[in-house]
This record gives structure tokens, C-alpha cells and sequence, in this order.
């Protein structure tokens, strides 16, 4: 589809009303899905989360940070040593790697990158809606939560989503909260929300948190807590959000098996595995999906660290995953075959592998991602059989 | 009811009165009367005199010399430290970092610009004049970037101050040629492909568009004036060789701050918009030329004016609102008082049948103006000081200034300010700022204040009057707070 089609089909959804579209789990289900969306900013170097081992030019781009003991995934591909948990989930059959993989943006600036992640249309600032909150809308299912205090923009388009951060400041009281149900009673944009706020003050804690238990709910391992504490409910969210907002942009000294690469994919690890342990038997049914804005490139630059580049890895791991596999369309990392003679290509279009999670987890059809509006993507062979699916 | 009106105008251009001030007579006049002149500037007490207790060597850097300077410094830091990594264990690397870069740039740097940007709307005697100058600091947004550019941006954002005196026209030249934004959208990266520095490859930069993109898009005429990619690329290549000239060691005696590198400059002419700009004997005059004709491009014009109106107005303001504020933009050549004058203007036309829900940091500096109450006073020293930091606490309400996550500035809409999440914070933040006030001995005088503030600003519908009317309502300042402060007559404005 042409862009300009695209996004005139999309800039009319708001308007557009899709209550009348049955969706397949119109009543939530033990075995309905439940997606965790993990934002990674920054731009996360695919070739030190999931290094390429049986590349030959590996090694020699990367003769201080390349990765020298990972986790074998198969001959061509491991992982970091610091993502154990997601090296388990591949034994288990649970973890999907797509490679060389990417959104059409080529401009590696930050601000636009994290802007066309989220909306999912390569024009940057071309839209106030998010190809989730999209999905959502085009299959009116009931809910979704993102682990933060603003809305972030890849949930919007749709009514149904919420947000939710652990917060120190002391609770309201029932007095407190009744009160402002009266007051906003005859107000269409903030009644929705009491019923939400109410249940949020609705603890024993009324003298703020401490600073120690507002650290631990802040990190990795507490927000996945408190999005698997709604998702794994019966009729809770089927999407959930998490927020990684720093770390990712490693410019300088990125490290290899240790260092700030390293520590920000161990809270990437960490968080994967809080969210299967509190999901519980939702595990099964689950799915976390990670999105960043772009890729690095291949080489290392004169700082040991990397700068801005393309292609990049995605991580799919859940019970949702039935097979552990690495999808690729891999030109190796000679000189000629990089984007640019710098960077991991984009080989696969990253959001032919998000309409593919669109598709698994909210039942839409690739005809109706493309022509909602959801999300324009370029199918890719290689993704065959992802999740099961054609 | 023409009470109600004044009270809501005030919060629209400025933060409201304190509880028990009367409203003023003419409106229009009082807001007007705020714009003639620059305010100072500086971290304040409630009676508007700088605050006492402060580290001596804390000051507002404005002296470029002194800028660049701190800026280097803090370029040089980061770098040594990245250099320390490979000796020290991780923790005490980390503290390392903490003490060297942590406090002074990530903490403090940022405390006192916004401590000294909150207490001077607050006690600075011109707030009018100070929600101005946030609207431009959100036009011309520069926030902490890749480049350690921290110490850039207070200096940069107040150096705006001044020109809102002026043309629009001498803001934009200022604002795009001015280090921090130079470097903030890495337009001292931005070579020519052409250019001797690029040919002879003294560098490996190129062409980056971060800028010339931003010129276009959200400095001047929009995307709805259809400018195409080539326009972009023609911008870009007009901007090479624009730079932050700092203290190091290429500096070889010229002046600090901003530097037009001729070596990096791309040669020749380039097109923006079916315009040619060729400058042979002076190549930096092409971007004065194109500012100047971007200034005074009509999209420019209504752009401003629709964004002016619908930061001030309503998100979908009024057509004839709009029109009057391009027609003054239009008129005066950009002058920048009469489209001041020309929005508050409109901002009382449209008072009765428009309303904004405000942005968290305007929203809690009217909770403060009307309830009489200042920012927390904790000044960061270190991590381990404990107590309520003021940008943390509009961190916690989802805005947490200077970190604007995108260069287009927060959000001028009111629905992307409307959250459960912003929504709850905003109602226990309350009982955090009656603390503080609690703690500092003047809860009754808050009592007091937001009590005769609800009497002024509520309307006799209000659905909050029937709870003031309770017996214990005097008694339970909370209570009192979220009743005032949550009714529709206030959060909105």
C-alpha cells in the first residue's frame, strides 16, 4: 500500500467506530492471550543480544566487545550470557529470535526512531496513535495497561487502555476519592478514570512508601509484578506495557559479557522472568515482545561502543511461541552487505513480525491490519510459521 | 459569574491569584501590564528576593564564556570517567560517577534552573510573562541529549527571555544558531558532503538532518505547508557548518558559543522552497536569508497562531481566535509583544465557551499560587539527601522538566495531559504539598487562603460548594484540597 493511502485510512480511525466487530474472545477466556509489549529506547545492538556466532566477520568488527561466550541458540546464532532466562524459555520450545530485522526508518535519529516504533508509520510525527492501541481498537477488546504514568503513544488510538506506575506519595482516602466521583461526575473525559483511581487507593497503605519499596517496586523486576498482577486476571488487560526508558544507547564502552550493555539486557532477562513467574498458568498464553527503535552498527567505533543503526533483533518469548527458532534473512556483516556499509540491515520489515503478533494474540487477519489501518507492514517468507501461523 | 471568568482568565495566562487577593478589575490590563518588561530571573523566596541559603559557588550561568566553559567541563568529566571504569571495582566506579557527574550535572545543574524557573513564576511578580516564556521554551525545546549537554540548556532557555521583546524572526535566528540547540539536535555534526572537511576526510560526520528537519517542521511553516524532502535536504545543507565553539583543544582563539565552520560548510547554493540561496563571498549569510524568509513565511504565521491558540485557548480554539493572532503575527512583521497582546486577547474574547486542562507543571504551579504555598525547598547536594526535589516531583506528576522526551516540546493538548495514572497523582500530590506546608508551620494559613480562594474562584454550580459546606471541611485540609482542586471549575481553566 502506498503511504499516502495508508495514512489517511489511519488518520480517520479515530473516528471510526468498531463496536460492532465480533472478536473471537469476545469473553476472556483461561486461554485468551496476553501480550507484554517491553519498549527498549535507546536502540539495542542485536549483534551483542543475540551475537551471530557462526559469522566469520564477527570477531574481527568486534575485537573488544563481541560476545565470545554466549548461550548457543544453533550454529549461527546465541545469546547473551546475561539472558539465562530467555536461553531456558529456547529449551523450553518458548523463544523466538527474528534477526536482521527492522523498522523502513533509516534516519537513526532517536526522537523520530522511537516515534515511528511506536506509531508504526515510517513518517515521523505523522500520526497521534500507536500501532497497539490501533490493534485494539480494530478488534474492541476490552482492555490494556501500560506500566507507566503517561500514556505512551503506542497505546493510543483506542479508549480501552489504562496506566499504572508505582507511585510513593500517600494514598487518597474513601473520603478523598468520593469526593472527586462527586465532582466529576458530569465530566465525560475524567469520569471514566474513578472507578480506576478509587481501586488504586484501595490499600492499607496510607502513609506513602518508603523509599526502599518505592525503589523495588520502580525496578524491573516490580513492574513486571504489577502488569502480570492485572493480566493474569480473569478479564484483565490483554496488553500490558513496559517502559525501558535508558540504557540502550551504547555509545561509548558498551562492555561485552559485562558492562552497561550487559546490565540493561540482564533487566531485560529479569524482567521476562518475573513476568512468567507472577503470570502463573497465563504463562501459557503469553507472550512478551520486545520493540526498539533501531539497531546499532556492526562495527565497533573508536569508542568501544556503537552508534546509531538499522537492523536489530526482536525477542518473542511466551507460551504464544510454538517453536524456538531464529527467523532470518541473514547477509552477513561483510562491508557490502551492510545497510549503508555500516549497519545490520533491516532484512525483514520488524512490523511484518508485529502484525504477525496483531494476528496471534487479537485476531485480526493481515487483510484487516493493512486495510484498518492498523499497520502496513512487508511480509517476509522467513516469518512462515511464526506462532503457527501461514 | 464575571467573577468566575476573571478567576478562570487568570489561571489561563497565568497561575491564578492567591487565595484572598481580589481579582483585578480590567483583565486584559493586568495581563498586559506583565508583558512590558523582562523579569529577573533567579532562584527566589516567597517575598521575591533571591534565596539565602543556597551553596555560594550556585548561580544561573549567562555569560557564554562561562557556559562553554562548564559545558567542556562536563564533556571532559564524562570522558575521564569512562577511562576510571578500567581500574575501579563497579562500586566504587559508581560512586566515582555519582560524585563526578551524578550530583553536579544530572541533580544539581537541573535543580537549580528549575527551582529557579518555578519560584520565579511563582514569586517573580510577573507570572503572565512567565507562561509566555514556557510556551517558547516548549516552542524551541532543547532537553538533555547524547551530547552531555546539560549545562547548555538553563543558559539557553533563559537567553530566550529577552527575546520575546523582540521580532520572531531575531528568536529564531537565536534559537537555531544558539550552541545548545546546535548541539542538541547535533547540527555541529552536520557536514557537507562537499565541504574540504568532508573531501580532504578530516571527518567522518556527514550530512544530519535533525535540525534542518526541526526548522521546517516545528520552527517555522509546518508540514501542512507541504514542503517535500528536497526542501529538507536543502535546509540541511544550509545549516552545515553551524557549531558550539567550546574551550578545547581545537579552540584557537575565537569567540565561544556559536562558530560557523567554513571548512565544513557545504559549497555552493542550495533551494528551499523554489528559493535559491547562494552567498559566495559570505556562506553563512544563506541561513541568515532563509530564517528571515522562513519568519516571514504566511504558514509560519498561521502555524504559531494555531499552536498559540491552542496552548492558550482550547485544543480546537475558535477560527476567529486563530485569525486574529495571524492577522497581529502578519502585521507587525513577528513582532512578539502585539502577538502576545493579540493572545491574551483572544484568550478573554473566547473565556466563556473555551478551556484548557494544563500541563502537570502549570496545574502545580497553580495549586501553589492559589493555596499560597512554594516548592519543596530540598536542594540536592547529594543522592542521600533526603526530602522532596522539586523536577523529581513534576517527574512524578509526568512531567518532568528539562527531561522532554521528544524535540517537539510537551504535549499543548489537553487530552494527552489526562491519564488515570496523571490523574490520581495530581489528587495525592495534594496532601504532599499540604505536608510540606504542615511541616513548615503555615497549614492554617493554607486553610485559610484555599478557603477564600474557593469562596472567589467557584462558580454556584460547582459541585464542590455543597462539600465545602460540610462542618469538618475546615478541619481536613485534604479533604479540602482534592474538593477544590479537583472541581471542574479548577482543572480546568
Amino acid at each position: 500500500m502506498q503511504r499516502r493511502t495508508f495514512l489517511l485510512k489511519t488518520a480517520g480511525l479515530a473516528t471510526l467506530s468498531f463496536t460492532g466487530i465480533p472478536s473471537t474472545w469476545a469473553n476472556d477466556a483461561a486461554d485468551t492471550p496476553r501480550v507484554l509489549y517491553v519498549l527498549l529506547r535507546g536502540g539495542m545492538d542485536g549483534l551483542t543480544a543475540a551475537p551471530p556466532i557462526g559469522d566469520r566477520d564477527y570477531d574481527q568488527i568486534r575485537p573488544t566487545i563481541g560476545i565470545q561466550k554466549a548461550l548457543r541458540l544453533n550454529a549461527d546464532f546465541g545469546l547473551h550470557p546475561a539472558l539465562g532466562t530467555l536461553h531456558r524459555l529456547w529449551g523450553e520450545g518458548h523463544l523466538a529470535v527474528v534477526h536482521s530485522t527492522g523498522f523502513g526508518y533509516t534516519g537513526r535519529s532517536h526522537f523520530e526512531g522511537q516515534d515511528v516504533m511506536q506509531t508504526g508509520i515510517m513518517t515521523p510525527y505523522a500520526v497521534n496513535s500507536g500501532w497497539v492501541g490501533r490493534g485494539m481498537e480494530r478488534a474492541a477488546i476490552n482492555s490494556g495497561v501500560a506500566i507507566s504514568i503517561p500514556m505512551p503513544l503506542i497505546l493510543r488510538g483506542n479508549t480501552r487502555a489504562t496506566t499504572d506506575f508505582p507511585n510513593w506519595m500517600p494514598m487518597l482516602r474513601a473520603t478523598d476519592t468520593d469526593a472527586v466521583k462527586k465532582l466529576w461526575a458530569n465530566e465525560p473525559l475524567l469520569a471514566p478514570f474513578t472507578d480506576a483511581i478509587q481501586l488504586a487507593n484501595d490499600g492499607m497503605q496510607t502513609r506513602g512508601m518508603g523509599k526502599e519499596a518505592f525503589e523495588d517496586a520502580k525496578s524491573m523486576r516490580g513492574l513486571a509484578r504489577v502488569a502480570a498482577a492485572q493480566m493474569r486476571e480473569d478479564g484483565g488487560p490483554r496488553v500490558g506495557l513496559i517502559d525501558m526508558r535508558n540504557g540502550f544507547d551504547t555509545h561509548a564502552s558498551q562492555g561485552a559479557e559485562k558492562g552497561g550493555h550487559a546490565d540493561r539486557l540482564r533487566d531485560l532477562d529479569t524482567l521476562v522472568a518475573s513476568f512468567k513467574e507472577a503470570m502463573g498458568e497465563r504463562w501459557a498464553h503469553s507472550l512478551v515482545v520486545t520493540v526498539t527503535e533501531f539497531g546499532r552498527t556492526a562495527a565497533e567505533n573508536g569508542t568501544t561502543g556503537t552508534d546509531h543503526g538499522v537492523g536489530t533483533c526482536c525477542f518473542l518469548a511466551g507460551g504464544l511461541v510454538t517453536e524456538s527458532k531464529v527467523y532470518a534473512d541473514w547477509r552477513g556483516l561483510e562491508k557490502r552487505a551492510l545497510f549503508e556499509e555500516r549497519d545490520l540491515p533491516a532484512t525483514i520489515d520488524i512490523n511484518a513480525v508485529y502484525a504477525k503478533v496483531l494476528e496471534r494474540s487479537l485476531a485480526l487477519s493481515p487483510t484487516q491490519i493493512t486495510s484498518g489501518g492498523v499497520l502496513d507492514f512487508k511480509p517476509h517468507p522467513a516469518l512462515n510459521g511464526l506462532f503457527g501461523l501461514g | 459569574m464575571q467573577q468566575q471568568l476573571i478567576s478562570k482568565f487568570t489561571r489561563r495566562v497565568a497561575f491564578g491569584l492567591p487565595g484572598g487577593q481580589s481579582l483585578p478589575e480590567d483583565p486584559v490590563a493586568w495581563a498586559m501590564s506583565q508583558l512590558r518588561s523582562v523579569p529577573p530571573i533567579d532562584i527566589l523566596e516567597r517575598d521575591g528576593t533571591r534565596r539565602a541559603d543556597l551553596p555560594a559557588d550556585m548561580k544561573l550561568l549567562s555569560d557564554m564564556d562561562e557556559v562553554m566553559h562548564a559545558f567542556v567541563d562536563h564533556q571532559r568529566i564524562e570522558k575521564e570517567s569512562f577511562e576510571k571504569a578500567k581500574s575501579l571495582s563497579p562500586r566504587e566506579y559508581e560512586a566515582y560517577r555519582e560524585r563526578t557527574v551524578g550530583t553536579p550535572y544530572w541533580r544539581l545543574e537541573h535543580w537549580k534552573e528549575v527551582q529557579a524557573r518555578e519560584t520565579t513564576a511563582l514569586f517573580g511578580g510577573a507570572p503572565v510573562f512567565e507562561r509566555f516564556w514556557h510556551f517558547w521554551t516548549n516552542h524551541f525545546m532543547v532537553a538533555p541529549g547524547n551530547q552531555n549537554n546539560d549545562t547548555l540548556i538553563g543558559p539557553y532557555q533563559r537567553a530566550l527571555r529577552p527575546l520575546m521583546m523582540g521580532s520572531y524572526r531575531e528568536m529564531l535566528w537565536q534559537a537555531v544558531t544558539h550552541p545548545s540547540m546546535l548541539v542538541y539536535l547535533d547540527n555541529n555534526r552536520n557536514t557537507g558532503p562537499r565541504s574540504k572537511a568532508a573531501r580532504e576526510k578530516w571527518t567522518t560526520d556527514s550530512i544530519n538532518e535533525n535540525l534542518g528537519r526541526e526548522l521546517l517542521e516545528l520552527f517555522t511553516i509546518s508540514p501542512s505547508a507541504g514542503y517535500t524532502q528536497q526542501d529538507v535536504e536543502g535546509t540541511t545543507l544550509i545549516l552545515t557548518g553551524w557549531r558550539d565553539m567550546k574551550p578545547d583543544k581545537w579552540h584557537k582563539g575565537q569567540r565561544l558559543g556559536t562558530y560557523f565552520d567554513f571548512d565544513r560548510h557545504e559549497p555552493g547554493s542550495q533551494t528551499v522552497l523554489g528559493k535559491k540561496y547562494t552567498a559566495f563571498f559570505k556562506p553563512s549569510a544563506k541561513l541568515e536569508d532563509l530564517v528571515t524568509d522562513l519568519a516571514n513565511h504566511p504558514a509560519t504565521a498561521r502555524h504559531l497562531a494555531h499552536k498559540l491558540c491552542v496552548y492558550f485557548i482550547d485544543d480546537d480554539p475558535p477560527a476567529e481566535a486563530v485569525a486574529k493572532v495571524e492577522a497581529a503575527f502578519i502585521n507587525s512583521k513577528g513582532d512578539l509583544p502585539t502577538v502576545h497582546q493579540a493572545v491574551i486577547a483572544a484568550c478573554w474574547e473566547t473565556i466563556e465557551t473555551t478551556r484548557k486542562f494544563a500541563s502537570p507543571e502549570t496545574w502545580f504551579l497553580q495549586v501553589l499560587t492559589l493555596a499560597g504555598a512554594e516548592p519543596p525547598r530540598t536542594i540536592p547536594l547529594t543522592r542521600e539527601v533526603r526530602g522532596i526535589k522539586t523536577p523529581y516531583l513534576l517527574g512524578d506528576l509526568g512531567q518532568e522538566i528539562p527531561r522532554c522526551p521528544q524535540p517537539n516540546g510537551w504535549p499543548i493538548r489537553s487530552i494527552d495531559w489526562i491519564s488515570k495514572e496523571m490523574l490520581d497523582r495530581r489528587l495525592r500530590v495534594l496532601s504532599v504539598i499540604g505536608g510540606e506546608e504542615r511541616r513548615a508551620g503555615r497549614s492554617l494559613d493554607m486553610r485559610v487562603k484555599v478557603s477564600m480562594a474557593a469562596r472567589r474562584d467557584l462558580s454556584p454550580e460547582s459541585p464542590a460548594l455543597p462539600l465545602f459546606k460540610q462542618a469538618d471541611m475546615f478541619n481536613d485540609l485534604r479533604l479540602g484540597l482534592v474538593a477544590f482542586f479537583a472541581s471542574p471549575d479548577i482543572l480546568w481553566s
